[in-house]
């Protein structure tokens, strides 16, 4: 599914990953954890194709295409996701409109036939239900006066009726309560699937308690350090990430 | 100067009448005055060399047909500027008839700034007075059109007055083409009680079009104008709204979309001319290519004046390096127990939210659409009468 090899990308000439290696297969989960600055929402942005993230090195594959050629709406189109940290709110563009616009947009891309905004609007507030969000978003405009948790929650409604191969979720559960934070625990397990996988970039394990990740990585300095199972996420929760930062000092 | 007024005020081939009178009077201060030039502060940043450059004809031009529109509604076609009266069809609360001089009364302007204004009442041929009473059950539109071969000076003039209580929705659409000058002034007063929706529409063309609307507002009544301009070669709004007794409420919501070869002025007042008295009101400007916006809005609260409540809010896209905004909004206040804010914004589209939105599969020019539609839309989805308030935000999305 996604292939990266020696990743490494400036921001203002300024290299903020260092040779980025990761491989992740179809319908795997894979966590992103590590401190502050180390290249995590980089990296998310690098996949979408955020303007000004420039790669200097290395190569990011995703279903056999090379990503860096690519815009972003295309790479939307080709299946990949990004749950932004931020989501921007965007005053007076309708949430429903929005996003039948964009799913439309992706299916024209890949030759499919459109949705009726019958099936749409169905499909979506199925979805709105699902993660306890009140019909009444899908007239207001997108974000606009939403509460941090909705944002966030609003991601993954997006996620859902976009349906992605790939999907990068930057760290949604911050600024979530336990409550939100299970709801969007429930809507990405929702939409595990054998040909759909996750990145989940994330600070701390209280999330991955309720996914089931195939490998937890570390990212320090702009590089993976550390890769391992779900226990590896518990033993970064007690320990911090100090002790690992040590350890490749030694290295 | 002198040499502009001689062309469009040419000595009058007007037939002697009962405004004769007025209209030698109004040619005297217009020849006094002169046109206004960029030293005029209304008009420092709308200069008219266009109007100096062409030459109008008094041949009649072919005649243009009326707007269709997508919605149910009385319409009076003013084809080139002129109303033909015996083809109109009105319902029973509405009445047309020619204006007299007792409209006229009080009727009276100032300097240079003034300018179009004195040249219609020294020019106008027609003089119209719409007056509606009780409920209107459709919207009620006031078209003038023109045709491409139209190239002259009109001066249309109209008064339109709601009875007390009345309730009406009045769309004035300009559209067309032609090298000539359309240069109307229109006085609306809303009757005790009584309710507008007044929308502007006016698009395209090589027309220059000058307006000047005075609205008088008197106790309890509501006024609201909607508009929706996207653009003309030369276009000039003078839109002044006048608060004269408690209760009254102005309301102005305007979007203007230009580009290229276009100048769009809007000049708009509201004076609180006395207590007890609301107003808000917010603009919104997007200039691409070489377009040229420039929005004045100006809050006025007079003396002993307490409990009026104010809001004006502009804000600005530029969109394309060539374009240009000048947008102000002014305050003048005289009494102290009001509330009065403003502000006033000029940006670009937002590089996040274009990101936000490619991200999500949008290619990059609908979603420059999108977002500007977004920015443009917002004043006109306060219009409470939904197929008119369709029609214009799918004019707008066209025009996108």
């Amino acid at each position: 599914m996604l292939k990266i090899k020696n990743l490494h990308v400036s921001i203002d000439d300024k290299e903020i990953l260092k040779g980025l290696d990761l491989e992740i297969g179809s319908g795997e989960l894979h966590a992103i954890m590590g401190p502050n600055g180390s290249g995590k929402s980089t990296l998310g942005y690098v996949l979408a194709g955020r303007e000004g993230y420039e790669i200097t090195e290395g190569s990011i594959e995703f279903e056999g295409k090379d990503l860096a050629d690519m815009e972003p709406e295309e790479r939307a189109a080709a299946g990949l996701f990004l749950a932004f940290q931020y989501p921007v709110e965007i005053p007076g563009v309708n949430n429903a409109y929005f996003l039948r616009s964009a799913l439309n947009a992706q299916k024209k891309a890949r030759g499919e036939e459109e949705v009726d905004s019958m099936t749409f609007l169905k499909t979506v507030r199925e979805s709105l239900k699902q993660l306890k969000m009140d019909d009444t978003l899908l007239k207001r405009a997108v974000n606009e006066g939403f509460s941090g948790g909705e944002k966030k929650r609003n991601e993954i409604v997006q996620m859902a009726i976009l349906q992605p191969k790939l999907a990068v979720l930057d760290e949604t559960d911050s600024g979530l309560d336990i409550d939100a934070l299970k709801l969007v625990a429930e809507g990405i397990n929702r939409l595990r699937d054998p040909e759909r996988s996750f990145m989940v970039i994330t600070h701390y394990q209280r999330l991955l308690e309720h996914l089931t990740p195939d490998y937890v990585h570390v990212l320090s300095g702009g590089r993976i350090i550390e890769s391992g199972g779900k226990e590896l996420a518990e033993r970064l929760e007690k320990e911090g990430y100090s002790y690992l930062q040590a350890e490749a000092a030694e290295a | 100067m002198s040499e502009l007024a001689e062309r469009l005020a040419p000595e009058s081939a007007l037939a002697a009448d009962d405004f004769s009178d007025l209209r030698e009077a109004a040619q005297r201060a217009l020849m006094q005055h002169g046109f206004p030039d960029l030293k005029t502060e209304a008009w420092k940043y709308t200069p008219i060399r266009l109007l100096e450059k062409r030459e109008f004809q008094t041949e009649a031009a072919s005649s243009s047909a009326a707007p269709e529109l997508p919605f149910d509604a009385y319409v009076l076609h003013f084809d080139n500027g002129i109303l033909d009266a015996a083809a109109v069809e009105l319902p029973a609360g509405v009445k047309l008839e020619a204006a007299t001089r007792e409209d006229f009364e009080g009727v009276e302007y100032g300097g240079r700034e003034d300018a179009f204004a004195w040249l219609n009442l020294a020019r106008f041929g027609q003089a119209w007075k719409l007056r509606i009473e009780g409920e209107l059950d459709k919207p009620l539109v006031l078209a003038t059109t023109t045709a491409d071969d139209f190239a002259a000076a009109v001066h249309p003039r109209l008064f339109i007055e709601l009875a007390d209580n009345a309730r009406a929705t009045l769309v004035e659409l300009h559209a067309g083409g032609g090298e000539g000058m359309v240069n109307a002034v229109n006085d609306i007063r809303v009757g005790q009680g009584a309710a507008l929706n007044h929308v502007m529409r006016r698009s395209g063309g090589d027309t220059v079009r000058v307006s000047r609307t005075g609205v008088a507002v008197v106790r309890d009544a509501e006024y609201r104008s909607f508009v929706l301009d996207t653009g003309a070669r030369l276009g000039r709004q003078d839109l002044n709204v006048f608060l004269k007794e408690a209760g009254a409420l102005g309301e102005i919501d305007g979007t203007v979309v230009l580009d290229s070869k276009q100048h769009v002025d809007y000049h708009t007042s509201i004076d609180h001319c006395t207590g007890h008295t609301n107003s808000r009101e917010a603009f919104r400007l997007l200039a691409d290519g070489t377009g040229v916006g420039v929005f004045n809005g100006r809050i006025h609260i007079h003396e002993d004046s307490d409990d009026s409540h104010s809001d004006l809010n502009t804000a600005s896209l530029l969109l394309g390096e060539m374009a240009r905004i000048n947008a102000k909004p002014e305050l003048e206040i005289y009494s102290e127990d009001v509330t009065a804010s403003h502000g006033a914004t000029i940006g670009q589209l937002d590089d996040d939210a274009l990101f936000y939105l490619r991200s999500r599969g949008l290619p990059t020019e609908d979603a420059n659409t999108l977002l500007k539609y977004g920015f443009a839309a917002e004043p006109l989805e306060g219009l409470a009468e939904a197929p008119v308030r369709d029609w214009l935000l799918a004019e707008l999305q066209g025009q996108l």
